[in-house]
């Protein structure tokens, strides 16, 4: 290290480096001066927000009415009592449930087919990735574009597979277009499940699986008795964050189902887009904010609590 | 992965024929939309509606491109994407190498200011975004490139720190002592010592930051209109598009899904602990 080498050598001229009086407060207070700008950013850009947006959710700040009174509890009956809003939270919590039991099951298969070396690994390591770095809006447009009718050329692949004509609104018909909604999560969140799964698999110590083998273990009870409980607190990680993400629901719905038809695609954040961003009730969508940030947080404390306990690394 | 090193168990004898089709499957279901959408972006408006599709255009073409990037001001979404993305990134990379380095090597603030900036990774954007559009509103920040950097600098925050404080943590100290010794300030064994042996670490957290400011949408659609609008927001031009603009939008995810995949596919090596947030080590 060239500086330190300065240094020492002007010590050993007999000249120790002085500090002004500036350098000196800087360097008994390094430690709180190096977090000052995330923290200041932080708390600028996040925590006072989110105060201010607690404010507004007692108040009365609509763009169709005038003034900003206090109006007490008004806002979040507003929300509570709103079917929409139920059905929306009802929808966030399944939808999201079902994306991530899939995505969680057809990740840890394909890490399954991956933990060996074979040839080519590296290169369908690359490809599988891939979803990860796309913009959810893109992954919404390219699933729009195989499946919309009529130019989607799904219907054609099943038209000519089952030998009867099939004419699915993927987009727009009731039980399809969750179908839809479900397989672009899916197919952009699968590798994700797969990356973070695949690395516990590969911690696992190989002699546990020759030992195994040499006590004619087969191989379904190796994974119950090996697999399982070494890869249980990667599972747990990958899952948390995984939900934590997927119920923030947001992008795909909007390219792809708009909500519609009528309100049966709103997600618990689409629906408060609407509420604050169409309709402009801006303090009726901050309380309905806070209520899903109280849930989140619910989810949170019992997920992360959990995560931090069996501690994974 | 080349992180993830291959391991190597007793082979068996069979051939593996399930664990092919299950990869082959799962291949075929990863690349088949993209190809559609390449596909798509090249193909002439007149092959759109043809049964049976056209799978592999006979005609390429390029004017979808050029519509894409001229007609609906793709270019100009690109350029404020570029803007907007590096700048946030190398704010969010610096902002958290200095607050990563003072956790992981002073404990400042304890566990509960570590924790406190995860919790805001896990705040759910639509909580935060209400008010910061009623704030950007009043101090005229909205539709802006510095309102929306600022934004995302917040947003990738958390992960920058997270990434960079177990990068630190997994660093000898020895060369920084060394230098304390000698009689560094502790700001230059910081700079001078620790950022040089970090770098990687910081150019992989910086990475991820960037592919996350290029690819967020939420933030841009609520906190932008005219003039500051990003690339992923411009594709709302193509919503509930009756068959004309398929070519266009295709030709749009084409160029704007290269940047971030070139660079997450060239920092794969460091992937799960950016998608862990530096929790595990791939």
């Amino acid at each position: 290290m060239q500086p330190t080498a300065t240094i020492s050598r002007l010590k050993a001229a007999g000249a120790p480096p002085r500090l002004s009086g500036f350098a000196q407060w800087a360097d008994r207070h390094f430690k709180w001066l190096l977090v000052a700008p995330a923290v200041l950013l932080i708390l600028a850009l996040s925590v006072y927000p989110l105060l201010f947006s607690l404010v507004v959710s007692f108040i009365n700040y609509d763009f169709q009415v005038p003034g900003h009174a206090f109006v007490g509890l008004k806002n979040f009956e507003r929300v509570v009592f709103d079917p929409v809003a139920r059905w929306s939270l009802w929808l966030t919590a399944w939808l999201s449930g079902i994306s991530v039991a899939i995505e969680f099951v057809l990740g840890l298969l394909v890490a399954l087919t991956m933990v060996r070396s074979f040839p080519g690994r590296g290169v369908i390591m690359s490809i599988l990735i891939v979803p990860l770095f796309i913009s959810p809006v893109i992954v919404g447009q390219a699933w729009t574009l195989l499946l919309q009718r009529p130019f989607g050329p799904t219907n054609y692949i099943l038209t000519q597979l089952l030998g009867q004509e099939v004419t699915i609104g993927w987009m727009t018909e009731s039980p399809w277009l969750y179908f839809s909604l479900i397989i672009a999560d899916v197919w952009q969140w699968t590798p994700f499940m797969f990356v973070i799964l695949l690395a516990g698999l590969t911690a696992i110590p190989p002699n546990l699986y020759e030992a195994a083998e040499l006590d004619g273990v087969n191989a379904w009870q190796a994974f119950w008795a090996i697999t399982l409980p070494h890869l249980a607190p990667m599972m747990l990680l990958a899952l948390t964050f995984r939900l934590l993400d997927a119920i923030r629901m947001f992008d795909t719905i909007f390219i792809m189902t708009g909500g519609g038809p009528g309100t049966r695609t709103y997600t618990a954040s689409y629906y408060l887009y609407t509420v604050g961003f169409t309709q402009f009730h801006l303090s009726q969508a901050t309380a309905g904010s806070w209520l899903f940030l109280i849930f989140t947080a619910l989810v949170v404390m019992l997920l992360v609590r959990r995560l931090l306990k069996t501690e994974p690394v | 992965m080349a992180a993830v090193a291959p391991v190597r168990r007793p082979k068996r004898r069979s051939i593996p024929v399930g664990r092919i089709l299950l990869l082959g499957f799962f291949l075929v279901f990863v690349l088949w939309p993209l190809y559609w959408m390449f596909n798509t972006s090249i193909k002439p408006s007149d092959d759109y509606l043809t049964v049976p599709p056209v799978w592999f255009p006979t005609a390429p073409t390029l004017v979808h491109y050029e519509a894409a990037l001229f007609a609906y001001r793709g270019l100009d979404g690109l350029i404020n994407s570029l803007i907007i993305s590096l700048s946030a990134t190398v704010l969010s990379a610096l902002f958290g190498t200095l607050m990563a380095y003072s956790l992981a090597r002073y404990n400042t603030g304890g566990q509960h200011l570590s924790f406190w900036v995860l919790s805001q990774r896990f705040l759910p954007p639509i909580g935060i975004v209400l008010p910061v559009f009623l704030i950007y509103r009043g101090v005229g920040l909205y539709d802006t490139h510095i309102g929306l950097i600022i934004a995302y600098t917040v947003f990738t925050l958390p992960v920058s720190v997270w990434m960079m404080f177990a990068y630190f943590r997994g660093m000898p100290k020895s060369m920084e002592e060394a230098a304390l010794v000698d009689g560094c300030t502790r700001w230059e064994a910081f700079w001078r010592v620790a950022v040089p042996l970090a770098a990687p670490g910081i150019v992989a957290a910086a990475v991820f930051a960037f592919i996350a400011c290029w690819t967020e949408f939420f933030f841009a659609l609520i906190l932008t209109s005219r003039s500051a609008f990003t690339l992923p927001t411009v594709f709302r031009a193509f919503i509930g598009f009756q068959g004309a603009q398929y070519g266009e939008a295709a030709a749009l995810a084409i160029v704007s899904l290269v940047p971030s995949i070139a660079l997450g596919v060239l920092a794969q090596r460091h992937l799960v602990r950016g998608l862990t947030l530096g929790a595990v080590r791939g």
